[in-house]
């Protein structure tokens, strides 16, 4: 309880129970996480960003086609402005190009995205890679 | 507001009165929301945002606005009927002054889709309905001139003391922790800076939002500033009020990072980054709001 008298709050002097369980659920909360980024902080290697990316869909679209793909960052760096090109291979030539760049691909998170080709890959082989990026 | 008065009052006085109010709460809600009105991010939200988050926020919001509109206006012996209809005017305050402000700044456009204008509107209403309802609080209060004046005296309508239960303590500082947070929230910034952050750098921030919450409430002698009476220790308010408010302001951190989706696909420890960068901001407001509400 909080009296409030002419813009001057007093906090009661005697707490009900269900201040004080509040109060020790909440500490306990805050250790845990200051223990938890404590222990990250101790364990802390600098990972620099890995992807591996993972095509999830191909669609025939108007003028075009999509292949979408999730990229994965397995380090514990998150990876900004990073570019991902898609090929169409043709038996080791290369046939069509595309490239798209994510704002972010935070630290063991993915994200998602696609690339559009003006032509169907068909049998041919699409290759997705990341081919740079930026520390944030 | 003041019995003799108001028998004394004709009908004129009793809209020049409402129409203040109505002015005083679009004053707040201008003041309030024009930081989030002018922010790109925000715009962009508008018409990215998963609908059920938006809808989900729009629908927390009604309870939030009654809630703080009884409490501006308990004080100021108002009922749960008056709290229920200064919620809703706030709410239509902050829908009309966000869609005259946008259409002013050329953000919205007769040719938009009807979907992206509603977007936009509604999740500017949020933070301009709680702008109008401090606006009016703040900027005067829902009574008159006069009343103010009385109120100096000390013989208004404003009890000399309130008591305000703990549930509702936690409850202000979960505003004050929103608002700010929705203000910077929606900016790459905060991703970004959890992005820079070192565990090293979020464990000082989080260490200081603490300190810097109680500092607020109990050291700087602000004016509303919270008293911890004679041989009470200090840790004692510290465990009461101090951590629960923190988390508090973890929690709202968290639903406004999620509601903005910035915790989609996200790993558990980077999802704690940006809750305690945004907990940053969401602990000074939620200190605020004890001194000021």
């Amino acid at each position: 309880m909080t009296t409030t008298a002419k813009n001057r709050h007093t906090e009661a002097r005697e707490p009900r129970l269900i201040e004080w369980a509040t109060g020790v659920v909440s500490a306990i909360l805050v250790v845990a996480m200051i223990g938890w980024v404590g222990y990250e902080a101790w364990m802390d290697e600098d990972m620099p960003p890995e992807f591996s990316i993972a095509i999830t869909a191909r669609t025939q679209v108007e003028g075009g086609y999509r292949v979408e793909f999730d990229i994965a960052n397995k380090a514990t760096v998150t990876a900004a402005a990073v570019t991902v090109r898609g090929e169409i291979l043709d038996g080791g030539n290369m046939v069509e190009d595309a490239d798209v760049t994510f704002d972010y691909v935070p630290a063991e998170s993915k994200s998602s995205g696609a690339i559009l080709f003006s032509q169907d890959p068909g049998a041919r082989e699409v290759r997705i890679r990341a081919v740079g990026y930026t520390d944030p | 507001m003041n019995g003799v008065m108001t028998e004394r009052d004709d009908d004129a006085g009793e809209s020049r009165r409402f129409l203040i109010g109505l002015g005083r709460g679009a004053a707040g809600a201008m003041l309030f929301g024009i930081p989030m009105l002018m922010t790109m991010e925000l715009w962009q939200l508008g018409f990215y945002i998963e609908r059920w988050r938006l809808f989900l926020l729009l629908i927390v919001n009604i309870p939030l606005l009654i809630l703080l509109a009884h409490r501006i206006g308990f004080e100021r012996t108002s009922t749960a009927a008056e709290a229920f209809r200064d919620a809703t005017i706030a709410y239509g305050l902050g829908i009309v002054i966000s869609s005259a402000i946008l259409v002013m700044l050329g953000d919205i456009k007769p040719h938009m889709p009807f979907s992206e204008m509603l977007g936009k509107i509604a999740i500017q209403a949020v933070p301009a309905s709680i702008g109008a309802l401090l606006g009016r609080s703040q900027l005067g209060g829902q009574a008159g001139q006069d009343d103010d004046e009385d109120r100096k005296e000390g013989g208004g309508a404003v009890p000399d003391e309130i008591s305000t239960s703990y549930g509702r303590e936690l409850f202000l500082m979960a505003v004050g922790a929103l608002f700010l947070n929705l203000n910077v929230a929606p900016t790459e910034e905060i991703i970004l800076i959890a992005y820079k952050m070192t565990p090293w750098h979020a464990l000082v921030t989080m260490v200081a939002s603490i300190a810097i919450m109680h500092g607020f409430v109990y050291a700087v002698a602000f004016k509303g500033t919270h008293d911890i009476p004679e041989g009470t220790p200090w840790w004692h308010v510290f465990f009461r009020f101090t951590l629960p408010g923190y988390m508090v302001a973890m929690l709202i951190s968290l639903y406004v990072l999620w509601t903005f989706g910035r915790l989609d696909d996200t790993a558990p420890a980077e999802m704690l980054m940006s809750a305690i960068v945004l907990a940053f901001p969401g602990a000074i407001g939620a200190a605020a709001a004890r001194l000021i509400l």
